[in-house]
């Protein structure tokens, strides 16, 4: 059931799939991992649409140099907690979801629990050790993972539906090198609205998923295109050959 | 003459190398190349490197062999960089060469 408020607040999008689809939303819970650059735009975009519990997970507080992209995160906010101002933000945007703000350090002991029973995770990380964790508890809770990274004017984004499409791992099974990464706060807006579009298709059941698809994303061009990828036999997080190794044990 | 001139182009193939992001920035994109029949996938991408350093040392490490975490597309389908380095090329071929970015 809704109220007047939301009736309002969501008459627009209510056009496009009914009391239905908002109910959808309203019933599901999104992990996001990270509110940086990308965590920004994606919860932003998914507190607007009305997904009912969004936990947004982070062990940063907010700098002066993450206001040209983090747009959770205001002037104000500089040396609060990241989720804590990103709470307040997305309630604010938004009274009529649940917030839930976790202020720690993602890691393989805490990585499962984190994640707990949620419909979706989102990656908003910014290494990949993290984003490997987070695949691997996708993998094993069968939930669906939104990747979405950038650096400068380029980013990536897919999405991994766990059994049927290529993994994080299968895709990229090495990690780039660590560095300070340059970057302007439209990439990850571009990237971002994109996870955030694949979550909402998701919870929705409507379109085609970017599984099996690399989004590739070339601000300096304005260019999008997708490559093909596909599951890897071999892959050491979700590969049919370490399934049946394990069986046998 | 002519003749054997049409038989030159005939042995020579049609091969487009793509890069993407920073690759990108460093070489240019949508190279098409004209290598001999059954050359070698690794050897093309230097060959098309190595007009500037700083990209192909982004692309290749001091012995010469891909960085383990390049991607490399051929037709749509990813080569494990092992393979790519013994992978040939045919007429028609697209290779795409990306680099994952990381940042969030």
């Amino acid at each position: 059931m809704f109220s007047q408020r939301e009736l309002e607040r969501y008459k627009r999008q209510m056009m496009l799939f009914g009391n239905e689809g908002q109910e959808q939303l309203k019933k599901s819970t999104v992990v996001i991992a990270g509110a940086g650059g990308i965590g920004s735009p994606v919860a932003l975009y998914l507190a607007v649409a009305g997904v009912g519990t969004i936990k947004i997970v982070d062990n940063d507080m907010v700098e002066q140099s993450n206001l040209n992209r983090q747009i959770l995160h205001n002037e104000r906010d500089i040396g609060k907690k990241k989720v804590d101002s990103a709470a307040e933000t997305l309630q604010a945007i938004n009274p009529d979801i649940t917030v839930w703000a976790i202020h720690t350090t993602i890691d393989a002991k805490n990585a499962k629990s984190l994640v707990g029973n949620a419909d979706g995770i989102v990656d908003a990380m910014d290494n990949f050790p993290t984003r490997y964790l987070l695949n691997d508890v996708a993998i094993v809770k069968k939930i669906p993972l939104f990747h979405g990274a950038i650096r400068g004017f380029y980013g990536q984004a897919t999405t991994i539906i766990p059994g049927t499409s290529a993994c994080l791992r299968c895709i990229f099974p090495k990690a780039p090198p660590k560095e300070v990464f340059p970057v302007i706060g439209v990439t990850p807006g571009v990237i971002g609205a994109v996870q955030a579009t694949e979550v909402i298709k998701y919870l929705l059941n409507k379109g085609e998923l970017l599984t099996n698809r690399l989004f590739i994303w070339d601000g300096m061009r304005s260019l999008a295109e997708d490559v093909r990828v596909e599951k890897n036999p071999d892959c050491e997080a979700c590969g049919t050959k370490k399934e049946r190794r394990q069986k046998r044990k | 003459m002519r003749y054997k001139k049409r038989e030159e182009t005939e042995e020579k193939m049609s091969v487009m190398i793509r890069f993407f992001a920073q690759f990108r920035e460093l070489l240019g994109t949508d190279i098409i190349t004209e290598p001999l029949s059954g050359g070698a996938l690794a050897d093309l991408i230097k060959e098309v490197a190595s007009k500037n350093k700083e990209g192909y040392d982004a692309i290749f490490n001091e012995n010469g062999a891909f960085r383990e975490f390049v991607i490399i597309m051929k037709n749509g389908k990813r080569l494990d960089t092992a393979h790519a380095e013994n992978a040939r090329v045919a007429d028609g071929d697209e290779i795409a060469v990306f680099p994952p970015v990381a940042g969030g």
